[in-house]
């Protein structure tokens, strides 16, 4: 353990921060707002912090970060990321309390969506953008971007880049690591740019397409207004924001091949085939099972569902209709939907449907070796065979996910939630979608969840964001040992 | 540079580590999982799970935009149909091999551009044999690399603990007649670039420039005795100590080799005209008393297997042996070596590591030799008539810390430069680097405007 350059590492990384909070800034200042002391507030103390952190532990550069070091700069390195992104929050009084701003700066930075605000439209603009800047920044990763900023990481990039990034298997776009990184986010920023040119052509303010396209790329989903994309009752909103959602959650290794000029890749990637299968399968159950009862159209009917679904799936967390008010079978499949997650290697949660994949393979062989006992198979995907560690991993993660889940949950039933709020809004928090159902649902928000729910939530919405491992690691006895 | 290495073996891992600190773009390709998975832990380079002979595989590493391709695996079969691919796939990229059966090497036309579209052919076994040679005709040095075509020589010394040397600062050889320039010091596992303040210590490799003519001169000045090679035994009469010996036989000096293989001692014996050969085993001591192994002046251990190579030297010199040569494969016990005593090492990887880095080096660098300790290196360069590096006094230069400029050879003359030196044009410089400085350094000799 090095623990000088790890805080070292975090003093960089909360000054590149406070660096940032120059955008909300500016715009506060323009839109003259009121936030601007608390914001110039934060952005010093925040960068101040950082730089003071970063001289007081400077020392040997010759330092070679090892794996332990990795994972304990990821899970710290957010931890005070979203400490300190609670700054803005508390000085402009927006938010009351600090668990509950610590909850809206967590629920940000890991791309959640869930929120503790009732009257969001009533924020100053500063605030609203920092809250929406918050889930941009986490979706890609702030550990990523560090990487493609700062040059010396080396190998040491490497282990940090493995310990944040969503996905069992971990592929390199360029050979160096920070090319790799700078490669993710120029894709990222560029898509995130179209979402919001085509937000703005439709008729959207500019502030507001900029907010919501800053919270569909990392598939955060907070939104400026109260009820979310239903403020706009618009198709072409719906298509334009389904469309990006459906980026959001498709690996971001298969849009470098795509704009690499594979133009067919989204077809041949067993993963994206399924995932997308899957989305018009759920879009089309839940449109018949709606149809009628709620809406009196069937293309009403799928237009809601396509929304809901994808939002849901991709772990988004926008929302155009209150789908808490929907037939049990259609929340069902919503609920299912949270623990499916997107693809792996995409901003989105949940378990991710690799990991699906690869268990239900698994599964199959298991089942046919019953049949053959002495039959040699071998797990493969995409015509590749795939690693008995990759896939032991894997069910290790799907255990520990599920143990989580049911941990987090009993807790929340002890708070006094009802059975489904309280599965509910730990399946929502781990998968860091944002909106559950029964008293966390689409037209609710986290405000009434009792003070310790609250800090349990944030450490699932931690805990789905940096994949279980990354975490968990750092409380086992063994991992501080020397 | 991007940079396509086939096969990620020692020689293969070495060099993509060595590139990946340069900030290159590697990729490399390897077909055993295990490796990939430590190469991907390790370095910062693109790791490829498949085979370099699969066209597929390597159009899949991007060899479309890479501007190398090095062929690194054990297989001399595997190396040249990977660069045949390479030459079938891309027009401008050069290929270098690894090509190690001597059957091969010998078929000159082979390797022409048109055939095989091999660039350079890089033969570690018999740059090993030109190593040893090397050695042994400056028997006292633990080290010798050759430059501007063997006219100045570098000469790694180790400095005993009874050398007056011992202790003595840097700063206290100035004025004093024909004082030597020490570019690098290897110290334990560190090497570094020396100021005047620093102090030589016990145990020291120093590397030291020198005129080959005026080699002995250096010995002299670090009271180190100049002896001429009579006796000389190899243990190991494989493909390396055949071909030493088989080199050695045109000598005059005594040279004995013994080998385990009664099958292959027999076939050298019938092949050899002087060279005593001898069947038993290198690490009986009876046998090498009785070969009278305390008058020899060095010994080469050169088996296959390289901890015996180690047990031999040690049993060698305490046997009375006044030098050892010692084979080495695993570059990491280098170090663990040098402290038990074994000061001269050899390592077909070393030597592979040294060729395949030559070619790679960019702009007027003409030849590159890693130090021991592998975090250094002595390069050879020309002076542009670009670069900021020339006509300036050296005092005015910014020199990288961590560089530092060892010779300046024009035409006959060899300089041995101060501040007030001047490169001129054409000049051609040996400076010793640390690796981490060598982009700074390759920008200090190449840029200003130079256009290709």
């Amino acid at each position: 353990m090095h623990f000088k350059y790890i805080l070292n590492f975090i003093g960089i990384l909360l000054f590149f921060l406070g660096i940032s909070m120059a955008a909300p800034l500016t715009v506060s200042l323009f839109y003259e707002d009121g936030s601007t002391k608390s914001l110039l507030y934060s952005m010093i103390i925040t960068s101040m912090a950082g730089l003071l952190l970063f001289i007081c532990t400077r020392g040997d550069e010759d330092t070679q970060l090892n794996h332990r070091d990795g994972v304990a700069i990821v899970t710290f390195g957010w931890i005070a990321a979203g400490l300190f992104g609670t700054l803005p929050f508390l000085f402009s009084g927006s938010i009351p309390g600090f668990t509950n701003a610590c909850f809206e700066s967590i629920s940000g930075f890991t791309t959640t969506g869930a929120s503790v605000l009732t009257d969001i439209e009533s924020l100053p603009e500063g605030i609203l953008l920092w809250r929406s800047q918050t889930q941009w920044l986490g979706g890609m990763g702030i550990i990523v971007l560090s990487i493609a900023i700062l040059p010396f990481l080396g190998v040491g990039g490497m282990q940090l880049y493995k310990a944040e990034i969503p996905s069992p298997v971990v592929d390199k776009l360029k050979p160096r690591i920070s090319d790799t990184a700078k490669t993710l986010w120029k894709l990222y920023l560029s898509i995130t740019t179209l979402e919001a040119i085509l937000l703005y052509g439709g008729g959207m303010p500019l502030f507001e397409s900029v907010c919501h396209s800053f919270c569909t790329m990392p598939t955060g989903g907070f939104s400026s207004m109260n009820t979310s994309i239903a403020h706009y009752n618009s198709t072409y909103f719906d298509t334009v924001i389904i469309f990006f959602m459906l980026l959001a959650g498709i690996n971001f290794s298969l849009h470098y091949k795509l704009v690499r000029g594979d133009l067919t890749i989204f077809g041949r990637d067993p993963e994206c085939r399924i995932f997308l299968l899957l989305i018009g399968l759920f879009t089309v159950a839940v449109g018949l099972n709606i149809y009628g009862d709620i809406y009196d159209s069937i293309a009403k009917a799928l237009r809601y569902a396509a929304f809901q679904v994808s939002s849901i799936i991709t772990t988004t967390g926008f929302v155009t209709a209150d789908y808490d008010k929907w037939p049990s079978f259609s929340k069902k499949i919503l609920l299912l939907c949270m623990f499916l997650g997107a693809m792996a290697g995409s901003t989105g949660g949940g378990i991710k449907i690799m990991r699906i994949m690869l268990l239900a393979k698994h599964c199959y062989q298991e089942i046919f070796r019953i049949i053959h006992p002495h039959a040699i198979t071998s797990v493969k995907l995409g015509g590749r065979p795939v690693p008995a560690d990759i896939l032991n991993s894997v069910w290790g993660f799907f255990i520990l996910f599920l143990g989580c889940f049911i941990v987090a949950s009993l807790i929340m039933a002890y708070m006094g939630l009802d059975m489904i709020s309280a599965f509910a809004s730990v399946a929502a928090s781990i998968g860091n979608i944002g909106p559950g159902l029964g008293l966390v649902g689409p037209a609710k928000n986290y405000f009434a969840i009792p003070l310790t729910g609250k800090w349990v939530l944030i450490f699932c919405m931690i805990l789905g964001r940096l994949e279980i491992y990354t975490v968990i690691v750092l409380l086992m006895p063994e991992y501080w040992r020397k | 540079m991007k940079i396509i290495i086939v096969g990620a073996g020692e020689v293969g891992f070495h060099i993509a580590e060595r590139l990946s600190v340069e900030n290159q773009d590697v990729v490399l390709i390897e077909k055993d999982p295990e490796k990939i998975r430590r190469i991907t832990e390790n370095l910062d380079v693109q790791a490829i799970l498949g085979s370099g002979t699969s066209p597929e595989m390597l159009k899949n590493s991007g060899i479309k935009d890479a501007d190398m391709l090095l062929a690194a695996t054990d297989s001399d079969e595997v190396n040249l149909i990977a660069c045949l691919l390479a030459r079938n796939l891309t027009q401008n990229i050069i290929k270098v091999a690894r090509v190690r059966n001597p059957e091969y090497l010998k078929e000159k036309e082979l390797f022409s551009q048109d055939l095989l579209g091999v660039d350079h052919i890089i033969n570690p076994e018999s740059a090993m044999v030109e190593t040893i040679q090397n050695l042994m005709l400056v028997p006292e040095a633990s080290d010798v690399i050759d430059f501007v075509d063997g006219r100045v020589k570098l000469i790694g010394l180790t400095i005993r603990p009874d050398s007056p040397f011992a202790g003595r600062q840097l700063l206290s050889f100035k004025g004093e007649k024909g004082k030597p320039l020490v570019g690098a010091i290897l110290r334990g596992e560190q090497v570094f670039i020396p100021r005047g303040e620093d102090t030589i210590q016990a145990h020291d490799l120093l590397y030291v420039v020198a005129k080959s003519d005026e080699v002995g001169n250096i010995f002299r000045f670090f009271d180190i005795k100049d002896e001429v090679l009579r006796r000389l035994i190899i243990v190991g009469a494989g493909q390396i100590g055949t071909a030493l010996a088989t080199a050695m036989d045109k000598t005059k000096i005594n040279v004995k080799i013994i080998d385990k293989d009664n099958q292959k001692c027999t076939d050298l014996a019938q092949k050899l005209k002087k060279v005593t050969v001898i069947n038993g085993d290198g690490t009986d001591r009876d046998l090498l008393q009785e070969e009278n192994i305390s008058d020899v002046d060095i010994m080469v251990a050169i088996t296959g297997d390289e901890e015996s190579n180690v047990l031999i030297s040690l049993l060698a010199k305490r046997l009375g042996a006044k030098k050892t040569i010692t084979r080495i494969n695993k570059l990491s016990y280098i170090p663990l070596v040098s402290a038990i005593g074994i000061d001269t090492i050899v390592s077909t990887r070393l030597s592979a590591i040294r060729a395949f880095l030559h070619y790679i080096r960019r702009g007027k660098i003409i030849s590159v030799a890693p130090l021991k300790g592998e975090h250094a290196e002595a390069i050879e360069a020309e002076a542009l008539a670009t670069s900021d590096i020339v006509n300036v006094p050296l005092s005015e230069v910014k020199i990288p810390t961590g560089a530092l400029i060892g010779a300046i050879v024009r035409g006959d003359e060899i300089i041995i430069p101060r501040g007030q030196s001047v490169v001129k044009e054409k000049d051609r410089l040996i400076i010793f680097a640390l690796q981490k400085v060598i982009p700074k350094l390759e920008k200090l000799l190449t840029v200003k405007l130079e256009y290709f």
